[in-house]
């Protein structure tokens, strides 16, 4: 029996059942969509963060206090940790220690709200050096300017503005030389920065720079930092000055075990790697899942082709007793297998594909997120193909079951 | 050369470890061209017999020689291969398939022969037409009436030319009429040189045949030659 009249004979029997053979399939349409989803939505997102980490530029550096990362108490540990200071960053600029570098900023986060008469906002609020905005992300003042290195060095009360800070606090007045309060403490506004929604880790509008001096003494009474944003020369090799400043640090930290760093350095290149893990192992685990549903969905199918070839059994007597032999049954109630978990797997990669085209065009349109869709071919082949695999499998029992029937017994029943 | 040749033939049934003795020893030969019916009480191992000459199932002991070849040297896939060659089967209960047109039931068979595809439609329609339902063509079983349906079988058993047509109680569901047009419809096969074996309670069928065969408990107990009066189907 040739291949186009088993596969069709096998539609038409699957037609004649189709609110069964759709909800049979059910399970390899989810399980299919979720891989396929789970792949193609890891792709993007994975796509987007690069492109933001990305526009940190590649020779910029980030030095932080505490450990690497690992797990989440590990953070909150870094912001505790008091392991970088005023000290730290004198010995990194001296040429002698790190040839490379070009520019060391430090930042102190300053928890809290901005407040203006009777209104407060929740922005996040940085203390900076004057000229780390401009030239690590190349945003300027709309209105007024950048504090100075004289403020920093003053301790001065000043502080810049994001537009939406600016919009929240003072509608459509004037906010250039009014008096915000933060921590306690007023400052004078002298710069507005212009609306530029996010650029890598900051939301630009929602953000209050001052002086890091003022926010280490005035505001919080600290004398270390919480993060120091370094910049490579433009031709220098950034994994050379990475290693150059952990050695500088560990010598002014007297380290001698590398283990017991108080301190860590990001780099693009690290940046990257961290994300494709954490997207990687996420991909993996919820692949696992989807496995799951693949897995119950092939035994669903199982289960309705073994119904199928019980209900059927008059017809498999009368196929063998016309001469067809066991193979061409076997065969025929493979490809019935096949076909309908290829149908699922193919509805699941429709799917997956419609939604995964509907979150790229709705980052893009609503959240001006560079997330762009590609057609994720890898995924669709894996879906398309572990689905066809699991009729294969799951199809091949009841196929056999079927083949085995014995003529007579088939032809007598009923 | 007989086109069928049994020796000694015996049947018994196992299940669950208890024997059922069928049939005790069966032995006549049938030659090209004859139209043979057996007849015989319920329950005597006509069926049983029907389907080890249509090499549905292998005898217990015995020889059964079909077309000069020993079957008991035969695999599944070659006895496949001569059901659907020489032998074409007509049951009882029609057994022709659901929500599957007329036609596409009349191919059945030659989706697993040699037949070039493109033959198909053509060699379902001339069997259609010997049994004059070429006007039946799109229809479905479930709209034809029962005489209509077992003539439908008919023309599945001879789409591929095959040298012997098997019925077992051909006209058993069907009223005396309709079951009148159905023999005449196999006399006529008879007539264009098929070899005919019909298993049948009725006389009135067996009247068709030129040599009944008569079992009882599993053994022969009469084989003559009659002559048939109906000769001529076209009476
Ligand atoms: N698979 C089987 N297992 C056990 N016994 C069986 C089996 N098939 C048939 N028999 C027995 O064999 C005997 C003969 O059965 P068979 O079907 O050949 O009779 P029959 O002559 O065709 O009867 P009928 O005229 O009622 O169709 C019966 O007693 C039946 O119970
Ligand atoms: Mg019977």
């Amino acid at each position: 029996m040739n291949l186009p009249s088993t596969i069709k004979t096998s539609v038409r029997a699957l037609r004649a059942n189709w609110a069964r053979s759709l909800l049979t399939i059910l399970g390899i349409v989810i399980g299919v969509m979720a891989i396929v989803l789970v792949i193609s939505l890891g792709q993007g997102a994975q796509n987007l963060i690069l492109s933001q980490v990305q526009s940190i530029g590649s020779n910029t550096i980030i030095l932080r206090p505490g450990r690497q990362p690992t797990q989440p108490s590990d953070a909150a540990e870094t912001l505790l940790t008091d392991s970088l200071k005023q000290k730290d960053i004198d010995a990194l600029l001296k040429p002698i220690n790190v040839p490379d570098l070009q520019a060391a900023d430090p930042a102190v986060l300053v928890p809290g709200a901005i407040g203006y008469q009777n209104s407060v906002y929740h922005a996040t609020v940085l203390g900076w050096t004057p000229n780390a905005l401009g030239e690590v992300f190349n945003v300027y003042p709309e209105q007024g300017s950048f504090f100075t290195q004289d403020d920093v060095k003053s301790y001065a009360k000043v502080i810049v503005i994001g537009s939406k800070v600016k919009q929240e606090l003072f509608g459509d007045s004037d906010a250039l030389g009014q008096f915000v309060t933060v921590h306690g403490q007023k400052l004078q506004v002298v710069g507005i920065l212009p609306a530029k929604g996010q650029v890598t880790a900051f939301n630009v509008d929602d953000i209050g720079l001052i002086p890091y001096s003022t926010a280490q003494k005035t505001l919080l009474g600290i004398d270390y930092f919480h993060e120091i944003f370094l910049r490579a020369k433009p031709e220098a090799n950034v994994d050379q000055v990475a290693a150059d400043i952990t050695a500088t640090l560990r010598e002014s930290h007297n380290i001698t075990d590398p283990t017991k760093d108080d301190f860590f350095v990001v780099t693009q290149k690290t940046i990257v790697a961290t994300v494709s893990t954490v997207t990687q192992v996420l991909t993996i685990f919820l692949v696992a899942i989807a496995s799951i549903s693949l897995m119950v969905g092939g035994i669903g199918i199982m289960n309705i082709m073994l119904v199928s070839v019980t209900e059927r059994t008059q017809e498999i007597g009368l196929r063998k007793a016309l001469g067809a032999t066991n193979k061409n049954i076997l065969m025929q109630f493979m490809i019935e297998a096949i076909i309908l978990t290829f149908a699922g797997g193919l509805l699941g990669t429709l799917i997956a594909i419609t939604i995964s085209a509907l979150v790229s065009f709705v980052a893009q349109t609503y959240f001006a997120l560079a997330w762009p869709f590609t057609l994720p071919l890898g995924a669709i082949v894996l879906g398309v193909g572990v689905s066809t695999a699991i009729g294969l499998i799951f199809g091949l029992y009841p196929a056999r079951k079927a083949a085995a029937k014995d003529p007579i017994e088939a032809l007598r029943f009923e | 050369m007989a086109l069928i040749q049994l020796e000694n033939i015996t049947k018994s049934y196992e299940s669950e470890g208890t024997l059922t003795p069928v049939l005790h020893g069966i032995s006549f030969s049938i030659q090209e061209g004859e139209f043979v019916s057996i007849m015989g009480p319920s329950g005597s191992g006509k069926s049983t017999l029907l389907h080890i000459l249509g090499l549905l199932d292998r005898q217990t002991t015995g020889s059964y020689l079909f077309n000069s070849q020993d079957t008991s040297m035969l695999d599944d896939p070659a006895r496949a291969r001569i059901r659907n060659k020489y032998i074409g089967f007509v049951f009882q209960a029609f057994h022709l398939l659901k929500r599957t047109t007329v036609l596409e039931n009349v191919m059945l068979p030659l989706y697993y022969s040699d037949v070039p595809k493109k033959e198909y439609a053509q060699k379902a329609k001339i069997a259609l037409e010997h049994v004059e339902l070429s006007h039946r063509l799109d229809h479905l079983p479930s709209q034809l009436s029962g005489g209509e349906r077992q003539r439908v079988a008919i023309a599945r058993a001879l789409v591929n030319d095959p040298k012997v047509i098997f019925a077992d109680e051909p006209t058993g569901n069907l009223d005396s009429k309709t079951g009148a047009t159905v023999m005449n419809t196999i006399e006529k096969l008879h007539h264009q040189g098929k070899t005919i074996i019909v298993i049948t309670h009725e006389t009135a069928a067996a009247d068709y045949a030129n040599r009944i065969i008569t079992i009882t408990d599993g053994l022969i107990s009469s084989d003559k030659n009659v002559t048939a009066p109906h000769t001529h189907y076209a009476k």
